[in-house]
């Protein structure tokens, strides 16, 4: 039991730290981005690469995935950056697609469908450590800077870039930087977060970095309340926790189990679109018409 | 005559068939407020938005302080010291006034802003100042959105006024201002001449304009029709025709 709890803390903190990181570039940039999970994927893979090749330390693994995720989100994300609003959901539901592929087929980095297996337990200087502190420093740290950065300077540019582009580029704001450094940002915690993934189940393959995943972090982020510090966080542990709280219901059969969790998910995601528009922690005065 | 600060000459642009500014040439003065005057359609915002670098020109050249500005996106143009507002406003509407402010003293790209407590101490003195310079101080923590419709406008200037630029591009700044609204409006403008800022405004209400501007341009289909003082261009009948669309008829 004991066990089973500490698996599903860790998966919250990493899915936490995907929430936080989506909600920065959804919530604070107003990118829509559809392509989280890719992010998550390319940090798996490098830091389950560099546990397998180089050595297991968790701390390596870590900076090489976020080099990794936030070093090619630029490169992906700078073209689509270009366009607006609803085109780049586009764009980057096209770049999940691609990625899925080339994750299935670059066999001699992602090891194919198989996946990468045999990964190493996880090392902090020589040391083997469990993945759930790492996991919970990890977010700690990324809820921290995000704070910092949504309250400082940049977090009011990327605001007024969400609010009113062309405003915020008269005003001098040089608004492809401000997203690409976002993006960066984003990416390269989600990279952390995929290097902790890969460490804890000392097993990756491309069925965790789907489009699926992308809309379940972005369910996190929505439910939990867009363009809050917490909402992301509160919307990782009730995703999470629903599948283990539906497992325990004895009236369900475990068979029926994911039928009943897509029919909760649904539900409560159209409850909370008419009664609480802004998320679960978010402002309820916001994402109402205004006259 | 002031010191010319921005210059544009033969500015040309078309969309499809339609060809919205055909050739304007406008200068812009130091401490002087040029009204660019004319009907719907003559060709006003497009010329801002090929001045700004919100759209590309088809031809024509433009300077600031004689340094060519054609090619330079709008937050290049914006960084040599050309502010804009525009019709419809665009605040940050769920950010608060003073973040609004704040925000339009804010230009760095990078993670913070460079100088240190320092220069961050400078640019809150300068969002504070244009929060009182615009009434708005006693709002500066209620959200853009939440605003009523002048002290929308106002926050607009406050934003302008916090960026400290020296060449003023206001689209319609003043529609819909009640008079005492106006002539508050009307001190911003004054005071920011008195400093040595060239504004420049597109108005239809031509008592704010003979109010407050030196000199008018007149646009027509995309010409600059005329230019010269309010009282001699407002008296032009040929220009009054064109303006309340009595437009004399061309000869087949």
């Amino acid at each position: 039991m004991i066990a089973y709890a500490a698996n599903l803390a860790t998966l919250v903190a990493i899915f936490g730290i995907l929430a936080a990181t989506l909600n920065f570039v959804v919530g604070f940039a107003g990118i829509f981005s559809v392509a989280h999970a890719v992010f998550f994927g390319l940090g798996a893979y490098a830091g389950a690469q560099v546990a397998l090749l180089l050595v297991p330390d968790a701390l390596l693994a870590c900076l090489v995935a976020a080099i990794v995720a936030g070093g090619l989100s630029l490169c992906l994300a700078l073209p689509a950056l270009r366009v607006r609003g609803e085109y780049f959901v586009a764009a980057s539901l096209g770049l999940q697609m691609m990625a899925t592929t080339l994750f299935s087929e670059a066999k001699p980095l992602t090891g194919g469908i198989g996946g990468l297996v045999a990964i190493p337990r996880p090392t902090v200087a020589g040391i083997e450590v469990n993945v759930l502190p790492l996991a919970l420093v990890a977010l700690a740290l990324i809820l921290f800077l995000t704070a910092r950065l949504q309250r400082g300077a940049f977090g009011r540019s990327l605001q007024s870039i969400r609010d009113a582009e062309s405003a915020a580029e008269a005003l001098g704001k040089n608004v492809a930087a401000v997203k690409t450094l976002a993006v960066a940002f984003a990416c390269a915690g989600a990279g952390i977060g995929g290097a902790l993934f890969a460490l804890h189940l000392s097993f990756v393959n491309v069925e965790s970095f789907t489009m699926d995943q992308s809309v379940l972090v972005m369910a996190m982020v929505i439910i939990g309340g867009t363009g809050t510090l917490w909402g992301p966080l509160l919307g990782a542990i009730l995703l999470l926790s629903l599948p283990a709280g539906l497992a325990f219901l004895p009236f369900i059969p475990p068979t029926e189990v994911g039928a009943v969790q897509q029919i909760i998910y649904g539900l409560a995601m159209t409850l909370l679109m008419i009664f609480r528009p802004a998320g679960l922690v978010g402002d309820l005065s916001k994402g109402r018409a205004t006259a | 005559m002031n010191e010319v600060l921005l210059r544009s000459e033969n500015l040309a642009r078309a969309f499809g068939g339609l060809q919205a500014v055909a050739g304007v040439s406008l200068s812009l003065y130091a401490g002087q407020v040029t009204a660019l005057v004319g009907p719907n359609g003559a060709g006003k915002t497009t010329t801002f938005n090929l001045i700004t670098g919100n759209l590309r020109a088809d031809s024509g050249t433009a300077q600031i302080r004689g340094r060519p500005i054609m090619g330079l996106k709008p937050w290049q143009v914006a960084r040599l010291g050309v502010a804009r507002s525009f019709q419809d406003l665009r605040l940050f509407t769920h950010m608060t006034v003073r973040e609004n402010v704040f925000a339009a003293t804010e230009t760095a790209s990078w993670f913070w802003q460079p100088g240190g407590s320092r220069a961050r101490l400078r640019r809150q003195e300068r969002a504070e100042a244009a929060l009182e310079a615009t009434g708005l101080a006693a709002l500066a923590d209620a959200r853009a959105v939440d605003l009523a419709y002048a002290e929308r406008k106002f926050l607009s200037m406050a934003r302008i006024l916090a960026a400290e630029a020296d060449i003023w591009l206001l689209d319609e700044p003043a529609s819909g201002l009640d008079l005492a609204s106006r002539l508050r409006f009307g001190e911003l403008l004054k005071n920011a001449q008195a400093r040595g800022v060239a504004i420049c405004l597109i108005e239809h209400n031509l008592d704010v304009v003979v109010e407050l501007s030196n000199r008018i341009a007149f646009l027509d289909q995309g010409r600059v029709l005329a230019e010269g003082d309010p009282g001699t261009i407002l008296k032009d009948p040929a220009l009054a025709a064109i303006y309340f669309g009595d437009r004399p008829q061309e000869a087949a």
